[in-house]
């Protein structure tokens, strides 16, 4: 693999390649368990740098494993195959903000959240809010596809993308896309590439749409000693024609790890609890969807129902929330987060089920999630050393898939395929969808260099 | 938000801390040096995996890259702080470095600097004798120069005895000290390095000595406290001198200026004069998420009148390291450069005139950073701006 390296550091700098065990090491890992060290590693800083890396790496036939700040939760940006990953952190640049169309241009290695910081400063507001939003790039967000809490309302990073710049497998750059609303000239390329996970082309720049951010927000917080009350006051408030721009469930355990993290009082004798945001321009408005959304709550069980007093309130509720997934490491070495998504009204009998396969195999599955668009994470609480739970970790992911697909949902709603995803995805898509998608997969890239193994079985 | 009291408390053995270690990458977003140089490479993720890696044979063995990693760290803290999942990050890299100095894999730079102290006892290479020149130019000669017995204490730490730059810091406490009348003394070459330095290069067992004379030079004045302008040496003297010395208390309190300085003020035994000024504080690593003061150095700034106080985004116990932190200077010089510029801009964007720190260390690389951002911004130690309200 000499070659491969020397021949990187003559394409674009020796100071931006990187291949001694500890930097290889560093870039093996996303964030689940599985591990795979790459041949070598290259921190691009222009397109023209990335272009370099494609053609060093499709001339010599070595897998390009792109990647962010590798926080997926599905092995997406592993290097499985061995190769170069292609890290885009340091192409973090906002290029322009065009106030008046409402867009931004932003290089793929941004993260979200300093995208975010940047844009709300114009009174600009890029909704889409993965958890690991201060963790996350755009790149990522874009080749995950990925959604956060404020989905329900505003949707998915898809819906915000107008256009992409991707260096394609062969090397050639592909512009989609463009500044106008409409626009069906052609097939939808833009579409194609958000998540693709990397395994058709490497995203460097993107368009996104933003809207004017709203000027009111209120949030709440709702204790239910029932779970069932609570997956069930969901769908009673979106019923009302309430529509929240967040709607979290949490369950105990997944309250007790945050509270040990974070010490902020959450009570720890109820089965559940309900995060709820309202947001928009009009204050009124956004007071009474929430008053009336906590009467909802506690017509539906709540014990009690909270509003934050302020700001400061709402952002540590925000971080608390975000930092669910992390905090349950405090309860066993490792996790296995799923993500699901189920039609909303079937929240209630997914918890049900999923708990039932809790009690039958004897291991720990926090559920938390955005129940209002019905993605939950079902996270299985295991030690990975003991070879008897992994396999029951195993029969359990099976089961919980099985509960989405039979209550009509899927596999992933934001996390994506990745590797772990990989067996189930025939009965999840059927034959001719997989048929489809390997064709568009072996069109772009006849080689299988970029990203191979993920997302699709047997190219 | 209270501080993640469950990270600092561990004492899980360093393979299970690794193990708890879910790879979310939160550490990244909080590590200054990972956000400067944004390779994976310098992040607190990858150092876990690194140990990791040795420990399941993914590695072989480690080498000067992995001494490499663990050193390329300005020990801020920030990670400990930010981790969700409760690893004791800040255990891991001192038990690692400890590990890597025995295996003499400390890079010669920082090992230089520990045979430094060795032999000279502080970390430059003057004679110890030469400690208090700072005094020399002051109007009056400071009142506990050469004082045998007294109340307090005033360990004034290595940087600002013998770095003309930092001797505004003991110059304005001890002058401060004598118009508030306070009964002290200074230790001249009695005082040594305390350890601290030593300690993060992994190198414990060789600051024992320094830090057992430390403790029998103070108790041999008498002193009920020992009080430090240095960040550094407070939270080492506080947190790690009884552990280290096998010790229930020292007989001595410990407690930073600030504190002491908090104290008097509010007191009503100074007088200050207004100073209309924008300031913002910068909360040093050592002093606030890792020594636990945040607030009496902002008690103090709000007894002066016509001072406005503004926050940065990062404060308190989410401070953003000066990029002073870890000896990172000796090893690693332009990513602590770096770091410092990036917190300089956070000062000037949240329109402060004056960033007022209380550590020699943070005033100077601050202080140099706004100049290599070609900014207008003063950057004072604490003590300074109080003494200036004094006159």
């Amino acid at each position: 693999m000499t070659d491969i390296v020397a021949e990187l550091r003559e394409a674009i700098g020796a100071e931006k390649v990187l291949s001694s065990p500890v930097d290889l090491i560093a870039y093996s890992f996303d964030s689940t368990f599985e591990q795979h060290m790459p041949d070598a590693v290259v921190l691009p800083e222009t397109n023209e740098d990335v272009v370099a890396v494609v053609r060093v790496a499709s001339r010599l036939e070595v897998p390009i494993v792109p990647r962010g700040m590798s926080s997926g939760l599905a092995g997406g940006a592993i290097p499985l195959s061995g190769g170069v990953v292609v890290s885009l952190a340091r192409m973090k640049r906002v290029l322009e903000i065009d106030e008046e169309n409402m867009i931004v241009t932003v290089q793929a290695g941004m993260v979200t959240a300093d995208l975010q910081a940047e844009v709300e400063k114009l009174g600009l507001f890029y909704p889409p809010d993965p958890s690991s939003n201060r963790q996350s790039t755009i790149g990522g967000d874009i080749a995950c596809d990925a959604g956060g809490p404020r989905c329900l309302k505003y949707g998915v990073t898809g819906d915000y993308v107008m256009g992409l710049t991707v260096v394609l497998p062969d090397g050639r750059v592909l512009v989609t896309g463009g500044k106008t609303i409409k626009n069906v000239v052609g097939y939808d390329l833009t579409s194609l590439f958000v998540g693709s996970e990397g395994t058709l082309g490497i995203i460097t720049q993107a368009l996104l749409r933003l809207v004017a951010k709203p000027q009111s927000v209120r949030t709440a917080l709702a204790e239910f000693p029932s779970l069932d009350d609570a997956s069930r006051t969901v769908n009673a408030i979106l019923s009302a024609g309430i529509v929240p721009a967040t709607l979290e469930l949490m369950d105990k355990t997944a309250t007790a790890c945050i509270e040990q993290a974070m010490h902020l009082g959450l009570p720890l004798d109820v089965e559940a609890m309900l995060i709820i945001e309202t947001d928009g321009s009009d204050e009124e408005r956004v007071v009474c969807e929430i008053e009336a959304a906590a009467r909802i709550c506690r017509e539906n069980g709540a014990r009690e129902v909270k509003v934050a007093r302020d700001e400061a309130e709402r952002i540590t509720l925000w971080k608390a929330r975000r930092s669910v997934s992390p905090s349950l490491a405090r309860k066993a070495p490792n996790k296995l987060g799923e993500d699901i998504t189920v039609p909303r009204s079937a929240i209630p009998e997914a918890i049900r089920r999923i708990k039932a396969i809790s009690a039958k195999y004897g291991l720990p599955i926090v559920v938390f999630g955005h129940a209002g668009d019905g993605n939950l994470h079902p996270n299985i609480l295991f030690d990975w050393r003991d070879p008897k739970q992994w396999e029951k970790v195993q029969q359990i992911v099976s089961e919980v898939f099985k509960v989405a697909l039979d209550l009509g949902g899927t596999l992933s709603g934001e996390h994506g395929v990745g590797t772990f995803k990989l067996p189930y995805m025939e009965q999840a898509l059927g034959p001719t969808s997989i048929d489809v998608q390997r064709r568009i997969k072996r069109a772009l890239d006849p080689q299988n260099i970029l990203n191979p193994g993920k997302v699709l079985p047997d190219i | 938000m209270p501080a993640n009291e469950s990270n600092v408390e561990s004492m899980r053995p360093v393979e299970e801390e690794t193990l708890h270690c879910v790879r979310c990458g939160l550490c990244l977003a909080a590590c200054p040096g990972y956000r400067e140089s944004l390779n994976e490479t310098d992040s607190p993720r990858a150092r876990i995996a690194l140990v990791r890696a040795l420990k399941e044979g993914l590695l072989e063995e480690p080498t000067d890259g992995f001494s490499n990693a663990f050193f390329r760290c300005l020990l801020c803290g920030a990670c400990t702080f930010a981790c969700p999942s409760g690893v004791a990050v800040d255990r891991i890299l001192e038990l690692t470095r400890g590990e890597l100095a025995s295996l003499d894999l400390l890079p010669p730079a920082l090992a230089d600097l520990d045979a430094r102290i060795a032999q000279y006892r502080n970390v430059s290479t003057e004679e110890n004798e030469g400690r208090l020149i700072w005094a020399d130019n002051l109007p009056t000669p400071p009142s506990g120069l050469g004082k045998e017995r007294a109340e307090i204490a005033y360990f004034v730490g290595c940087v600002s005895s013998f770095f003309p730059r930092s001797y505004k810091v003991p110059q304005a406490l001890v002058q401060i000290f004598d118009r508030a009348g306070v009964d002290y003394a200074l230790l001249g070459g009695a005082e040594w390095c305390c350890g601290y330095p030593m300690f993060i290069n992994g190198e414990l067992e060789r600051a024992r000595d320094l830090m057992q004379h430390n403790v029998e030079a103070v108790r041999a004045m008498g002193a009920k406290k020992v009080v430090m302008t240095c960040p550094s040496c407070f939270h080492f003297w506080k947190h790690a001198y009884p552990t280290a010395l096998g010790v229930e208390n020292l007989g001595v309190e410990v407690q930073h200026a600030t504190e002491f300085l908090a104290d008097l003020l509010e007191a009503g035994s100074l007088k200050l004069r207004e100073l209309e000024e924008t300031v913002t504080y910068h909360d040093p690593c050592d002093l606030g998420r890792k020594g636990g003061v945040t607030e009496a150095p902002r008690r103090i700034l709000a007894q002066i009148p016509g001072l406005r106080l503004v926050e940065m985004a990062e404060n308190r116990d989410s401070s953003h390291c000066c990029g002073g932190g870890g000896n990172l200077e000796s090893f690693a010089p332009e990513m602590g450069r770096a770091v410092a510029r990036n917190r300089i801009r956070q000062a000037a964007d949240v329109g402060a005139g004056t960033l007022v720190s209380a550590c020699q260390q943070c005033e100077r690389t601050l202080a140099n950073a706004a100049r290599a951002e070609k900014l207008r911004m003063r950057v004072k130690d604490i003590t300074e701006v109080v003494l200036e309200a004094m006159e």
